[in-house]
């Protein structure tokens, strides 16, 4: 089982790599005939990964959770299918390079250090560590999807007001529906991320008696919750929109991705378990 | 093939020519009689603004196509036209012009789908005036099947070619449904209506009509359902609009940057799109400048078209190929309506069943019986097809190779020989 762990960990790069290259030729030529073909090379990609991570969960007796490369994967899993299924439930093309590429560049990372850990400590075996890791990935993958369909709308925005009408004028969804999209993965990502923070509250006094609210890991976490919070609160209201908001989701992606090189590389945290 | 076609088009005579041999919907049903009376059997009128084009089959081989083109311009009275004017086709190269007229290669527009139905209603025209017989049937089916490839397996008609067309698909690049949004087009000229259609037809929410001359504006409006806003208050009611479509004949700027930003602060800053297509402009360019508002005017519209008839031009030799397939096919189709091989082909098929048949029940036979059983069978069928052998050698003789062909065409099609070809399956 190991060896076919260490095969499938090889061949995910190269599966996210093909899948990428299927989506980005069918963005550069927009031919009708791709619209299925590249769907299945992104299931095929995706019901691989399943398989890895459950193998891995069952092989190292713990879901891939404990530490930064075993985050990695289940985020590079995470993007992609969330993707899948936006793109399944809205029919939008076009959109598809931008996230997978990030799957990519995780899975990458993950696979070239992910390690063979069967011990593991013994704060880390809780299941409610398990949820509050889940619903932290599943935060942040929003949040990510969040910042690229941002992203997309800026480049958009500024191409229409330019008159540059090539091939991202011609292959990405409208403004209104970049936005959108941008906005529901981040309200997704914040109820994630708020499940989380709750578990962690709970969880952090009875794990962790000697933690310090001061750790970056926190406050990081605090102030991307609190950009979020800010910005959906104002879009209710109607006080923000378009590219204010987009502005905002970026902000908070950035914001998310300092707080975890901080305090998994860089700062002393009881966050940093690798 | 007896195909006869001639087309007089915008790569041959300027407007005022096409104009004057122009046949009006009224006028085709009298001009396919007056054909009829002059030895056209069968054929199709097709007269659009760019394009007048007449393929027939006539009943005299040797009708020429100066006699078809006396006959056009007898019936219209139309002068000044000359033999240069036209442009000629006979058989192979006559279907192979339809088919470049019905996937929209030969029009103006490249890729322009109006003149795929345009061929579609003159078709229907030529049926219901039994100017249409076995073979023009043939040809329609064929030149509809090119069309229709050409526009699924290609993008030779995709991307707006017109301005007030890449207008409208702006917009659509923006937002995303157009019926909860409202527009105002300024100006009830001809490029107003057009823009003011093309919303109209993309489902717009709530349309309003705004011209310096009220009455033009109340026409308009009526004509699309729109509302009318009166010209002196427009000003003060553009912040109720997503979309501003401004088309007028004004020589100054209409709409100004404050007005604009005034607008859009009352909108809480939902985005406005304002496509200026009038020359002189009527939005000040400034106005690009302010957040949340799109700014386009004619210049910018016409990148769009010129990508756009770019693409088009460049999927010119895809459809090439495509009309290429199909005029194989027919031809395929065609020659096989010769008498020798429909005659094989049909005792072929009559000797297959025959042996099917034996081969089945043979063993309810005794031995001494089989010979016979292949004699009587052998006979049966002879006796049955002497009378269509003979009837095909005659079709094979005639001279008017039209009706010798439709003959036999239908002897296939009667008794599904060849119906493995592609041009008749489907």
């Amino acid at each position: 089982m190991i060896s076919g762990i260490h095969t499938i960990n090889i061949l995910l790069p190269i599966f996210y790599f093909v899948t990428l290259a299927v989506y980005f030729y069918d963005f550069l030529k927009g031919e009708k005939r791709f619209i299925n073909i590249k769907r299945v090379f992104l299931f095929i990609t995706l019901f691989l990964h399943l398989i890895y991570i459950v193998l891995r969960t069952i092989a190292f007796d713990h879901p891939p959770i404990t530490n930064v490369f075993e985050i990695f994967t289940i985020l590079a899993i995470t993007i992609s299918f969330s993707y899948f299924l936006v793109e399944l439930v809205s029919d939008i093309r076009g959109t598809g390079p931008f996230i997978i590429i990030l799957s990519l560049i995780f899975q990458i990372i993950s696979s070239l250090y992910i390690q063979d850990l069967t011990e593991v400590k013994e704060v880390l075996r809780s299941n409610l560590l398990g949820i509050h890791v889940i619903s932290a990935l599943l935060g942040y993958s929003g949040f990510t999807i969040s910042a690229v369909y941002g992203f997309l709308y800026l480049i958009l925005y500024k191409d229409i007001k330019l008159n540059k009408f090539g091939l991202i004028f011609n292959r990405l969804p409208n403004l209104e529906v970049l936005e959108r999209l941008s906005l529901y993965s981040a309200v997704i990502g914040f109820i994630t991320l708020t499940i989380a923070i709750i578990i962690g509250i709970i969880w952090l006094p009875i794990a962790f008696p000697h933690f310090s609210y001061m750790d970056p890991k926190l406050i990081g976490t605090t102030l991307v919750w609190l950009l979020y919070a800010i910005g959906i609160t104002s879009k209710i209201f109607g006080k923000w929109r378009g590219k204010k908001l987009v502005i905002l989701s970026i902000s908070g992606f950035t914001v998310a991705i300092i707080s975890t090189i901080l305090s998994n590389f860089l700062a002393q945290s009881f966050h940093s378990f690798y | 093939m007896n195909l006869i076609a001639i087309s007089i088009n915008h790569r041959t005579a300027p407007v005022e020519l096409r104009e004057a041999v122009y046949l009006k919907e009224d006028e085709i049903q009298p001009f396919i009689n007056l054909a009829k009376e002059n030895q056209l059997k069968e054929g199709l009128v097709l007269s659009t603004c760019n394009r007048t084009e007449i393929f027939c089959i006539p009943t005299n081989a040797d009708l020429s196509h100066e006699k078809i083109q006396d006959l056009l311009l007898k019936f219209k009275t139309a002068q000044n036209i000359t033999e240069e004017n036209f442009q000629k086709y006979f058989s192979k190269d006559a279907v192979k012009h339809l088919f470049g007229v019905a996937t929209g290669i030969d029009s103006l527009l490249i890729g322009d789908n109006q003149v795929f139905k345009q061929v579609k209603d003159s078709f229907q025209m030529a049926e219901e005036n039994n100017f249409a017989g076995y073979i023009m049937h043939r040809i329609f089916d064929a030149a509809i099947r090119t069309g229709k490839r050409a526009i699924s397996e290609t993008s030779i008609s995709e991307g707006a070619v017109t301005v007030s067309y890449a207008a409208v698909q702006l917009t659509e690049k923006i937002f995303s449904n157009l019926s909860k949004k409202m527009a105002l087009v300024i100006g009830a000229g001809e490029t107003g209506e057009i823009a003011a259609k093309h919303l109209s037809e993309r489902g717009i929410g709530s349309l309003a009509v705004t011209n310096r001359t009220q009455e033009k504006a109340e026409k308009l409006a009526q004509k699309l359902n729109a509302k009318v806003i009166p010209f002196s208050e427009f000003k003060d009611s553009i912040y109720k609009f997503d979309i501003i479509i401004s088309a007028t004949a004004a020589p100054e700027i209409l709409l100004r940057k404050d007005d604009v930003k005034n607008a859009l602060k009352k909108r809480n800053n939902n985005p406005m799109i304002l496509m200026d297509i009038a020359v002189p402009r009527d939005i000040d360019p400034a106005t690009k400048e302010i957040d949340y508002v799109f700014y386009h005017d004619l210049d910018s519209l016409n990148i769009i078209v010129e990508q756009n008839l770019a693409k088009r031009k460049s999927e010119i030799p895809k459809v090439e190929k495509i009309i290429e397939e199909e005029l194989d096919n027919f031809w395929e189709w065609y020659n096989s309506l010769q008498a020798a091989p429909a005659i094989k082909d049909l005792r072929d098929m009559f000797e297959g069943i025959r042996n099917e048949e034996i081969e089945k029940n043979k063993n309810k036979f005794a031995n001494e019986d089989q010979d016979k059983l292949d004699i009587v069978t052998k006979r049966i069928i002879n006796k049955i097809l002497h009378h269509p052998t003979i009837e095909l050698r005659k079709a094979g003789e005639s001279t008017d190779s039209t009706d010798s062909a439709t003959k036999i065409g239908i002897i296939r099609d009667l008794f599904g020989i060849g119906t493995h070809k592609k041009s008749e399956k489907e």
